[in-house]
């Protein structure tokens, strides 16, 4: 398993796939923090503080994580490499566990670099224009178990994605079918019926995050942290199983 | 101990039976040339053997037992089976060291089939910059990788030029001269007609022959080629004596009998001969006389 492991990361550092997700992971939350702590009115800050600079990383980045995880498994299927994958190790769940793994790293990785970039942003920003950075005010009483949630919900959703890819292995229709869904119908069921919505994968994986940073709804609308992480959990153990399933009973052609 | 055995493997996608109740074994250290038109179903029954596609019935063991059971298998068995198989934007080297690390295998060995397969100058380059013969001969190092006892190739010349297919036959050659065993399947029979020790033919899915060139041959008889100013004269004595026969004008192809039996009947009859000679079967004419007379059934 140890040697799956270390091809799995090497075919991470052999291709532009990591490098674009790392890259886009900085682009759409460390340039968007850059330009709202040079551009928007200092009152803002301090009524607001940065949880929500913070809180649009770590819900965009575990979106572009799971994204990752998905091109990770369709892109085997897509250019055929998948043949050489299941050769090398018949026992398919196990090529499917080694990726679950390392996708579940990149995107805690990812996350971790981004919200150390975001903070030194920040840091920076309000020492330029004079205010303070209270950390204290959006990491709860235990910033450690907060950064920790987050983080794994990064990592979460990554796996979440390979599991998808496993299932689906169309890449275009997987990644935008995924994509539409979270954003779009979640959010639909999410507004109309939030008794449902809650329950819905995205939507929990995202009460995790938000809930931890406190930037979520406070309508009292919505699961506690540990109900979140559970149903979220729950999910990913669900389509890991069903891709794992379905992988040893389909003929690569 | 057949290194590969194979017994009533049967496979049916929907409404299309692939590959119908296919038995054969092969013993080690043997070159076995797996014939048959495109879509006769010889990479499905590949395919099965490593067990990338489930059969519908029937079992297939490779080394003694299914492919999934071997250990740490690409050191035992190398299958080429999808030369495309590989990443475009992944360099050649690290498309191999991906397979290699994958399978436990040191990756100095990386450079070696790089170096035996003559592509260790574009090693660096992406693969979607590789020619199609380059993808082939790179796909060739995969499956040398591990060394392995057994070689599944799947249409290995696709893509190859002919100072390529010459590469091929030496390579393959070599392979045999190390003692290990090889399945070359193909649909262009000249390609592995100079190498193969066996042959098992395959069509619609049936196989319809399996055993040594040699055998095939004898039992499939040779034809005597003669040319004559009188053929159709020579064309009916045989005919009147049953024996098979097609004239082109001047020329008859003489199936059944020797040539010393032609020769005499056109002396006994004063028939001048300009050409007779015994034509040794190839194996394209084997292929197609074994598909033509035993059809498999619709």
């Amino acid at each position: 398993m140890i040697d799956l492991l270390r091809a799995e990361v090497l075919k991470l550092r052999s291709t532009r796939t990591a490098l674009g997700l790392l890259i886009a992971a900085v682009a759409v939350s460390v340039i968007p923090a850059i330009l709202q702590l040079s551009l928007a009115p200092a009152q803002t800050f301090r009524e607001e503080g940065v949880a929500g600079m913070l809180g649009a990383g770590a819900t965009v980045v575990p979106l572009l994580g799971l994204v990752f995880g998905i091109l990770s498994m369709t892109n085997e299927y897509r250019h055929g490499t998948i043949t050489y994958s299941y050769l090398v190790t018949p026992r398919r769940w196990q090529v499917i566990a080694g990726k679950l793994v390392v996708c579940f790293v990149v995107g805690v990785a990812v996350l971790a670099l981004v919200g150390l970039l975001l903070y030194v942003t920040a840091a920076i920003g309000y020492r330029v224009r004079g205010l303070t950075l209270n950390v204290g005010s959006i990491a709860g009483d235990d910033p450690a178990e907060t950064v920790a949630l987050i983080l794994l919900a990064a990592g979460l959703m990554a796996s979440f994605g390979v599991g998808l890819g496993a299932l689906f292995r169309n890449q275009p229709v997987t990644v935008a079918g995924t994509l539409i869904w979270a954003l779009v119908v979640e959010s639909i069921v999410f507004g109309l019926k939030p008794v449902v919505g809650q329950y819905l994968p995205f939507s929990a994986l995202e009460q995790v995050v938000s809930g931890a940073l406190r930037v979520g709804p406070e309508n009292g609308v919505g699961l506690s942290r540990p109900e979140a992480f559970l149903v979220s959990l729950a999910y990913i153990a669900l389509t890991s199983v069903a891709a794992v399933y379905l992988s040893m009973r389909r003929d690569v052609t | 101990m057949a290194v590969i055995d194979v017994e009533h493997l049967t496979k049916r996608f929907g409404k299309v039976l692939a590959v119908d109740d296919v038995s054969f074994s092969i013993q080690p250290g043997t070159i076995t040339g797996f014939l048959g038109p495109n879509g006769a179903g010889k990479t499905t029954t590949l395919r099965m053997l490593v067990g990338l596609v489930r059969p519908t019935r029937g079992t297939a063991r490779v080394l003694g037992g299914p492919y999934r059971d071997l250990a740490r298998p690409w050191t035992r068995v190398g299958a080429l089976l999808d030369a495309s198989g590989f990443h475009p934007g992944r360099s050649g080297r690290n498309a191999l060291r991906v397979v290699a690390r994958a399978s436990g295998i040191a990756e100095t060995r990386v450079e070696e089939v790089l170096e035996t397969v003559e592509l260790t100058g574009a090693a660096k380059r992406a693969v979607k910059g590789y020619s199609s013969g380059m993808r082939q001969r790179l796909a060739l190092a995969c499956v040398l990788l591990g060394d392995p006892e057994v070689l599944l190739l799947d249409e290995p010349g696709n893509g190859l030029d002919p100072e390529g297919m010459r590469w091929l036959r030496t390579f393959l050659r070599q392979r045999t001269a190390e003692g290990k065993t090889v399945l070359v399947s193909s649909h262009v029979l000249s390609e592995v007609e100079q190498t193969v020790d066996e042959v098992l033919i395959i069509s619609k899915g049936k196989l319809l022959a399996q055993g040594p060139i040699g055998e095939l041959a004898a039992g499939a008889g040779a034809v005597v080629r003669c040319r004559t100013p009188q053929a159709e004269r020579l064309e009916q004595l045989l005919l009147e004596r049953g024996v098979a026969v097609n004239r082109l004008d001047a020329a008859l192809a003489i199936r059944g009998p020797s040539a010393a039996d032609v020769g005499q009947v056109a002396l006994d009859h004063g028939i001048v001969l300009h050409e007779l000679l015994t034509e040794q079967v190839s194996l394209e004419d084997l292929f197609l006389q074994i598909a033509g007379t035993r059809r498999p059934a619709e």
